[in-house]
């Protein structure tokens, strides 16, 4: 009896003994994410770079088209120089949407430099045309498409550094520029930093 | 007997890895007024310009003898006094140094926005909230 009451107890010790090492999952509230920071780029990182890069298009004038119309913005190559798997749309798609709320940008999705970014607007155009199943005044006709004015483009630099046997910084480097089509020439361009210091355990990647 | 004291002394032993329960703090406590912390708002206003935009500038004080970095959040509102939102109105930081003013520049998310109302946090409170209405 003695010896079936002490497993009871050992087991019931060791139930609770790993029970209590186990990380509860828990949602994170995003607008008051009180977190620590990691080495990596996280969401905050990339909202806190689009919020900056917004603010600093919007305020520098040059979304600003004189007659009052809307740029065409066309996205270009976003390249991702760091260590680690970043889908670089984690902030192009922000910065995208802040412009398209602005009123004074709207994107295109209809090139890209490798086609179409929405390959549908194109392919139901080619194949719904002189097609007789469909009302031909509801197919888009040719040379109804807009080019775009602007092209946005930008990288995400990283650089590692060993400040002792124990510590490590990380930076971070957010550039962007925004280029008139027809000239060439750059009308806006801003980066942005972000640096991190933290142990060299940690792994920014 | 003594095999559960040391079953009982191992328990407690790694009892402190659990993590601790998180208090939900999504409350933050408001103080109406931006004099009474460190931090005040001595200046703020906000214009129209050409292109449609409304500009944001405040300006304030850090009062206290330590560096502090101001998280601050604008929310914008149309003339109706409907909130805009944007990706704009999430909270940015501000540095403030010692016994020095601070600026904050912002840009309206469009060009529908009349006022703004103005956050400031420090430790993750509320310390300041003001609202421009336009005179």
């Amino acid at each position: 009896m003695r010896r079936t009451i002490q497993w009871t107890l050992i087991l019931a010790a060791l139930g609770v003994l790993f029970s209590g090492c186990e990380t509860k999952t828990t949602n994170i509230d995003i607008d008051n994410d009180k977190g620590d920071a990691v080495m990596g780029l996280d969401y905050r990182d990339f909202q806190g770079a689009a919020q900056d890069m917004i603010e600093s298009l919007l305020a520098s004038g040059a979304v600003d088209k004189k007659n009052g119309e809307r740029y065409v913005l066309v996205v270009s190559r976003i390249v991702n120089d760091t260590m680690q798997h970043i889908d670089t749309d984690q902030l192009v798609k922000k910065i995208r949407v802040g412009l398209l709320q602005s009123g004074k940008v709207v994107v295109t999705t209809a090139v890209g430099l490798k086609g179409a970014e929405d390959e549908m607007s194109m392919h139901a155009r080619e194949t719904l045309r002189g097609n007789t199943e469909f009302d031909q005044k509801s197919v888009a006709g040719k040379g109804s498409m807009i080019a775009p004015d602007l092209s946005l483009s930008g990288k995400i630099l990283q650089r590692s550094i060993k400040v002792d046997s124990k510590t490590q910084r990380v930076e971070y480097y957010f550039q962007m520029s925004l280029t008139e089509i027809k000239t060439g020439l750059a009308y806006w361009e801003d980066e942005r930093i972000v640096a991190k210091r933290g142990s060299n355990k940690a792994v920014s990647w | 007997m003594r095999l559960i004291g040391y079953i009982a002394f191992l328990v407690l032993l790694f009892g402190g890895c659990a993590k601790e329960p998180q208090m939900s703090d999504q409350i933050v406590k408001v103080i109406s007024s931006c004099g009474n912390s460190d931090i005040a708002v001595t200046d703020i206003k906000g214009r129209k310009k050409s292109d449609g935009f409304m500009q944001a500038q405040v300006i304030g004080e850090n009062r206290s003898d330590n560096y502090q970095l101001l998280e601050y959040q604008i929310i914008w509102f149309d003339k109706e006094g409907f909130k805009i939102e944007s990706i704009l109105s999430k909270y940015n930081t501000v540095p403030a140094y010692a016994n020095q003013p601070f600026q904050i520049n912002a840009i309206s998310p469009n060009t529908k926005a009349t006022t703004f109302r103005l956050y400031i946090k420090s430790q993750k409170e509320v310390i300041c909230d003001e609202q421009y209405n336009g005179h």
